[in-house]
């Protein structure tokens, strides 16, 4: 079967290919341990995120811990509760006001003044903004998948439709381009291509260098060698991680009571939506479990998604099912997302780290671009964090910022609180100067 | 080749008369210079802390001497002018000091003898930062910087970055050039015929697309389609006596037209349409007020005719909507496209709808709908918009009974006018785009991307053959590359395809089953279901059968055209990766050595599994990686010229460069970068040497944009401003007129002036001693100088107290410690890198300025005359402050002023060493040309024959910089005799045979200790 030729494997190939090459992977070493500090543990974030709303009358919590009450909506979060965050009222600024959809949703991460017309501009991330800090210790710094097809042409108010597909953008100009493929998410993450390339590229150049020392005076030999010794010494230490890595891989796999394996996708596009979002959430599950890459987005829904839903009985495509805010097919849209985050949360629950949990050492965002979907209301965002990040984020809670003044409830805010968890130093990041007050 | 040899050996045998023997000097040494130096020197030059960090005794014997000689030439000159030891101490006798210096000059030049011809020992060298940057700029045609976060290059002894001893690799920089390389390859783009580069990322879709959009907007905005432009030159045509230019022709006039080239068949058309006579309609009407036109107001009446033609044109344009089908938007792809498609071909007619008999009640305006929502025809509000304009216009209005001759007059017309020549933007409701800007080829879909070609009068009626390919050419590159239709069609199927079963306007088709969405079964498929749809209601638009299969059969036909190229490009692709890999590697690649890099992207594309694309990209950073391009490295058994050592010249220790390796030389020292394609051209002929040869390629070179990376190289390195880019120790809440900008401007402007020196020629003497400088807005005001409005020479700067290098802004500020001037570092500047003399580093205590000018108790002047009252400071000080002080006129900005920061008058009279004064900087140019004119130029000649060499010098290139210097006054102190000289040097030609005795290496006392301490003064 001949697969589409979307050029995006490419990108994240390099991404992994990870220039940068770091000292071997030490926090993983720590899996070896018999009781590691769970700060020793790497931190991972991960995003989900539905395009077009949800029904808001099914949309909330109250209580704490165990005695959380969720709504139908959130019921498939039952499970993991304890270990969830219901937040409301944030929002971003800069995209309300400024017509709905493309504009509402092309900086929900950043926090960025978006462009209309021919120029696509936005800015950078936090998921990107993460893996810059962190990626560099894992084969891939991020992995940023969709289970919908991206749109790049205009949408009525002139803004691009890239600004609807891609939520992770890795700078103002580009966004990181997502991956439709499980098979190819798969092989980018499970063939080591980034280091194999790198070691390739070593191997080859070392072997060039190697023709011309022949052919070349003994004083411009000893330049040559100086350059050898740094090629050898970059392969080794390329070698090392891959190593190093791969016996923690194997370990971490023995260690864990709940060993998760998982084969490759078949090559195409799953049929069917159920499979496809699951293959995505098992591929990054297995991903942060290995430590493959710390931080993942993924799109289930974009938003102005066409996708329709035969399986819940919903006639219309997700954007038009959104305009009728009442409907029950639109909560069970909305619902079938958060059951998808809820079996990814699940997942990463159920592998052990140390004394607690892979979930417990991350923090997973669910969030949409608009509250309701017929009204296109962006002045709250739905928005959800499941895992502790290593003990850095308190959970059970539910926590209501919608009565605060637009001052204290950015989105904004709630980043730089995650960009200090991380240990990324940011003074600013889009329009907030201040961390999130409770979180 | 032969001949220049010859020249060299004559050149050699003159310094090489007799080999010295090196005895009597070593006898010498022990028994006359070691027993004066332990009287008379070593009391302080010896020791832990030795003054001026010089330690005397520690050269034992000659060979030690020898290797050290530029310290040993700065103890001559000291001895010489009686300044050491200095004048407290005792006295040596005149005779004792004079056989002292007797002996270092015997030293040398049996040294230069002994050396004679010696090209040196250059090593291979990796490109340094500056050099990567140029070489992948003339390698992808864009400007990367991808340096930017590399460590800084050391420099080597003589001040340049850019020579093997200094330039090291480690495991750390190496990863860098990895990241580099990799950086570099996502620039790349395959297009259907080769590689080529972008100016941003290729690795994006939308990056693709946007890079694809802008070269064809470039292109038709390029295009003379300005009506007024032709009319203008068909007039000055017809009216070509009166003119007085009677031999002019419609092609002359064509390609003289004042703005843009202008079409000369279009021109030949308009100028026919013009001419036959027309008695009715608006061609009549246009060719009376073409005939009215007067010379002076030629420009006018074009316009005039220009805005009739458009108007005309645009309320006869030709209205079109897509076809109706029960149950699909109008804004379906496959109607739409209908729609488009009928615009695109009818631009050149006349809607005769739009004529109104005279006889017919006035036209009333229609009421305007509303602007169309989503998934409506926006046909009707465009006709209501039409009709409206059409209004009381009433070149519309025609007789009645001639109504036939009118529809014929306006067809004709519209023959020649189209209504647009070519459209570049496109909303919802075209033409209607009054709500969506900025959608740059632009099919104007609903949310799905999509772009559509709409400039058929502009390849019929305005371009060439050639031009029409090259249109041609970059809307399929545009395809290939960004993958427009292909896109569309996914886009569209996963969000609209859906409508045709019924889903609503925005719905996604479902997802094929085992088939791809682009195979020929699941277009035709779905063109099948838009068919049946069709069929689906007699009250359907006949029509929309046509637009369908039409569509459909376009989509999958480009498709299957792409998949072809794709595979017929692969071939071409590698022949384009040998090609950069040789351009990489300056020199052709032997066929083992490009088969071994087609190899590589094999086992890619194989074991690695990689698509065509990713493998290229992977070859690409192998090739950035390798060896043969990070480090120029002159190769034992490179071809193309006879490697046995020169015969002719027995003493010429070296044997000459392969012309490749010249090539490499030559390009390096003149453009920071690699060989273009001319000058491997050469080099591949063999005839490099040749100095016929050498000279026209390096006087071709020198007039070439490129040389600016000599300017930027060469001088900011020689004079110490290469970073001042970057500098930031300008106070700028005390100075707020500094900014970026500013700074940006001083940075360029000694570059401009080298530049224009080198471009033109001009003569070294100017540098100094001229009257002419370049400015842009930014530096015109800090100089108080007229308004400019981008980089401009000024010939007079001199009457704002500028021109040549001495008092560029640049220098000024960068030899200024913030909140005051310093003549003593700007003194030193002078002294140490204009003049060429060793100044030995200030002893480690010395008393501190008051940091601010502002505040201190006297004028700095006042307190350097009092520093040098100390007579061990004042046999330095006495050296330098005097030119520093020449400079008080100039503020720590480089600011022209009459006051010091505290209001105190400064005061410009100096007295230069021996006694001569002079004022200001005229007069230290005066003192220069009178008293050390030489030092400058042997200077000059040093300085560039080091980074030319990309060594530091020795004594076996003095007799090249003497050489130099005394041909200057002949050639008119022009500096490409200066360059002529050095690329003709046996140094430049010849490379030292592998295993020769290490020779001295002329190394000047390292300046950074004087700058480091120095600051305090």
């Amino acid at each position: 079967m001949k697969k589409l030729s979307f050029p995006l494997s490419r990108r994240a190939v390099l991404r992994g290919a990870g220039c940068s090459m770091a000292l071997p992977w030490l926090e993983s070493l720590h899996a070896l341990a018999d009781t590691p500090p769970p700060s020793a543990f790497p931190k991972r974030f991960g995003v989900v995120f539905l395009g077009n709303g949800i029904h808001e009358d099914h949309w909330s919590a109250e209580g704490e811990g165990a005695a959380m009450k969720l709504s139908k909506t959130l019921a498939p979060l039952e499970p993991v509760k304890e270990k969830l965050n219901v937040i409301d009222g944030l929002f971003v600024k800069a995209l309300t006001g400024q017509g709905i959809h493309p504009g509402q949703t092309g900086s929900l991460l950043s926090g960025a003044k978006i462009a209309k017309g021919a120029v696509i501009h936005s800015g950078i991330s936090v998921d990107q903004m993460i893996a810059n800090h962190i990626g560099q210790d894992t084969p891939q710094s991020s992995i940023v998948l969709a289970c919908d097809q991206p749109m790049t042409g205009y949408h009525e108010t002139n803004f691009s439709m890239a600004y609807s597909s891609h939520i992770s953008w890795q700078s103002p100009d580009s966004p990181v381009p997502v991956e439709v493929y499980p098979s190819l998410a798969w092989d980018n993450l499970f063939d080591n291509r980034g280091s194999l390339l790198n070691i390739s590229v070593l191997d080859r150049v070392k072997s060039r260098a190697q023709d011309l020392t022949r052919r070349i005076s003994a004083t411009d030999k000893s330049k040559l060698d100086e350059f050898l010794t740094s090629v050898r010494e970059v392969e080794k230490r390329v070698e090392t991680m891959r190593k190093s890595k791969g016996n923690a891989d194997d370990a971490a796999k023995g260690k864990n009571t709940v060993a998760f394996t998982m084969d490759r996708p078949a090559n195409g596009l799953p049929e069917d939506l159920r499979d496809h979002a699951r293959l995505m959430c098992d591929i990054i599950a297995i991903a942060f479990q290995t430590d493959k890459t710390r931080v993942a987005s993924l799109i289930i829904s974009r938003d102005l998604s066409a996708m329709y839903y035969p399986f819940l009985e919903v006639k219309d495509g997700h954007h038009a099912a959104s305009h009728n805010n009442n409907s029950d097919g639109y909560e069970r849209i909305a619902r079938f997302h958060v059951e998808q985050y809820a079996y990814l949360a699940s997942k990463l629950n159920s592998m052990k780290e140390g004394t607690g949990t892979v979930l417990d050492n991350s923090c997973l965002m669910f969030l949409s671009n608009l509250w309701i979907g017929r009204k296109h209301d962006n002045f709250r965002l739905p928005l959800l964090l499941t895992g502790g990040l290593g003990g850095t984020l308190q959970t059970g809670r539910v926590l209501n910022y919608l009565k605060d003044g637009v001052e204290n409830r950015k989105m904004c805010s709630l980043y730089l609180s995650l960009l200090d968890r991380f240990g990324v130093k940011a003074e600013e990041f889009g329009d907030s100067r201040t961390r999130l007050e409770r979180i | 080749m032969r001949a220049l040899l010859a020249l060299f050996a004559c050149a050699s045998l003159a310094a090489a008369a007799a080999p010295a023997t090196t005895a009597p000097l070593e006898q010498q040494f022990q028994q006359t210079v070691r027993p004066f130096l332990a009287k008379h020197c070593l009391s302080c030059h010896s020791g832990a802390s030795p003054a001026a960090q010089f330690d005397l005794k520690a050269y034992t014997n000659l060979a030690h001497v020898t290797k050290d000689y530029p310290r040993w030439a700065l103890v001559m000159e000291r001895l010489e002018a009686k300044d050491m030891p200095p004048k407290p101490m005792t006295q040596p006798p005149a005779e004792s000091s004079h056989q002292v210096v007797t002996w270092i000059q015997a030293l040398r030049s049996a040294e230069i003898k002994r050396s004679a011809g010696d090209p040196g020992l250059v090593s291979a060298r990796r490109l340094s930062n500056a050099e990567y940057n140029y070489t992948i700029r003339d390698l992808t045609g864009q400007d990367m910087q991808v340096t930017r976060e590399f460590p800084v290059d050391p420099a080597n002894p003589a001040g340049f970055d850019n020579s093997g001893e200094s330039l090291t690799m480690s495991p750390a920089l190496l990863n860098k050039y990895l990241q580099a390389a990799r950086e570099v390859a996502n620039h790349m783009v395959l297009t259907p015929t080769k590689l080529d580069f972008a100016p941003y990322p290729m690795l994006v879709e939308t990056d693709r697309e946007k890079f694809a959009v802008q070269r064809i907007i470039q292109f038709y905005s390029s295009q003379p389609t300005q009506y007024a432009d032709y009319f203008a030159a068909a007039w000055r045509f017809e009216h070509r006596a009166n003119l007085r230019q009677p031999t002019a022709t419609l092609a002359t006039l064509a390609s003289l037209a004042a703005e843009a080239k202008l079409s000369p068949k279009y021109l030949q058309m308009v100028y026919q349409a013009l001419k036959t006579p027309e008695t009715l309609g608006p061609m009549a009407k246009l060719q009376q007020m073409w005939q009215s036109a007067t010379a002076e107001e030629l420009v006018a009446k074009t316009a005039e005719m220009q805005a009739f033609v458009s108007r005309i044109r645009l309320r006869t344009s030709r209205q079109f909507a897509a076809p109706v089908v029960k149950g699909l938007p109008p804004g379906s792809q496959p109607l739409v496209n209908w729609k488009l498609k009928e615009y695109a071909a009818h631009r050149r007619e006349s809607d005769p709808a739009a004529l109104q008999n005279e006889s017919d009640p006035p036209r009333v305006a229609p009421t305007i709908p509303r602007y169309p929502g989503l998934h409506q025809e926006g046909a009707p509000r465009w006709a209501a918009l039409m009709a409206k304009a059409r209004v009381d216009d009433m070149d519309l209005v025609v007789p009645t009974a001639q109504r036939q001759a009118y529809e014929a007059a306006f067809s004709r017309f519209a023959r020649v006018f189209p209504d647009v020549f070519y459209v570049t933007e496109r909303g919802r409701y075209f033409p209607d785009d009054s709500q969506d800007k900025g959608r740059l080829l632009s099919a104007g879909y609903h949310s799905v991307v999509g772009f559509w070609r709409d400039d058929t009068p502009l390849m019929e009626l305005i371009l060439d053959e050639k031009a029409k390919k090259e249109l041609d050419r970059l809307w399929n590159e545009f395809d290939y590359m960004a993958q427009a239709t292909e896109r569309t069609w996914t886009q569209f199927w996963f969000n609209q395809a859906g409508a045709v079963d019924g889903k609503g306007a925005e719905a996604a088709a479902e997802r094929p089953v085992g088939i791809a969405i682009t195979d020929p079964p699941a277009i035709m498929g779905m063109r099948d279901k838009f068919l049946l749809k069709a069929a689906a209601d007699p009250k359907n638009d006949p029509l929309a059968p046509t637009a369908i299969n039409h569509h459909f059969a376009r989509i999958d036909s480009i498709l299957r055209g792409l998949e072809k190229q794709r595979q017929d490009a692969q071939p071409l692709h590698l022949q384009s990766l040998v090609q950069l890999a040789s351009r990489a590697y300056r020199r052709p690649l032997a066929k083992p050595e490009s088969d071994d890099l087609l190899g590589y992207y094999r086992e890619l594309r194989t074991a690695k599994e990689l698509s065509h694309d990713d493998a290229v990209r992977e070859t690409v950073v192998s090739v950035l990686m390798a060896p043969d391009f990070l480090y120029r490295l002159d190769l034992q058994d490179s071809g193309l010229t006879s490697s046995r050592p020169a015969k002719a010249a027995a003493r010429v220790a070296g044997r000459p460069l392969s012309s490749l390796d010249l090539a490499s030389r030559l390009s390096y020292f003149l453009w920071s970068s690699n060989p273009d394609d001319e000058l491997l051209k050469r080099a591949a002929a063999g005839d490099l040497q040749r100095p016929e040869v050498l000279l026209a390629q390096t006087r071709r070179m020198l007039k070439d944009p490129r040389v600016r990376g000599m300017a930027t190289e060469f001088t900011g390195n020689w004079l110490t401003f290469r970073n001042f880019e970057k500098s930031n120790s300008v106070d700028r809440a005390r100075f707020p007129t500094f900014n970026n900008e500013l700074r940006e401007a001083m940075f360029q402007e000694p570059i401009r002036l080298i530049e224009d020196a080198l471009q033109n020629n001009r003569s070294v003497l100017d540098l100094i001693y001229g009257n002419s400088t370049f400015v842009n807005p930014s530096l015109a005001k800090h100089y108080g100088m007229p308004e400019v409005k981008s980089w401009t020479r000024v010939d007079d700067a001199n009457r704002y107290g500028r021109g040549g290098l001495l008092p560029m802004a640049v220098f000024l500020t960068l030899n200024s410690p913030g909140l005051r001037t310093s003549p003593v570092k700007r003194g030193n500047w002078v002294v140490q890198r204009v003049l060429g003399e060793i100044v030995p580093p200030p002893p480690p205590v010395v008393p501190e300025l008051p940091h601010d000018e502002a505040t201190s108790e006297l004028p700095v002047r006042d307190m350097l005359a009092k520093h040098r009252e100390n007579a061990l400071c004042s046999a330095c000080h006495a050296k330098i402050d005097s030119f520093g002080l020449a400079f008080e006129g100039y503020g720590p900005v480089g600011n022209a002023r009459t006051k010091d920061l505290a209001g105190r008058v400064v005061d410009t009279l100096v007295n230069y060493p021996g006694g001569s004064t002079g004022t200001a900087v005229a007069g230290l140019q005066n003192f220069i040309r009178e008293h050390r004119e030489k030092e400058y130029l042997t200077n000059f000649s040093r300085k560039m024959l080091a980074y030319a060499l990309n060594r530091s010098l020795q004594l076996s290139d003095e007799i090249t910089v003497e050489q130099m210097v005394a041909q200057a006054p002949a050639k008119g102190y022009r500096i490409q005799s200066f360059v002529e000289a050095i690329v003709t040097s046996p140094q430049f030609l010849n490379r030292r045979l592998a295993e020769k005795q290490p020779v001295s290496q002329l190394q000047p006392l390292q300046p950074t200790k004087v700058q480091s301490t120095k600051a305090k003064l």
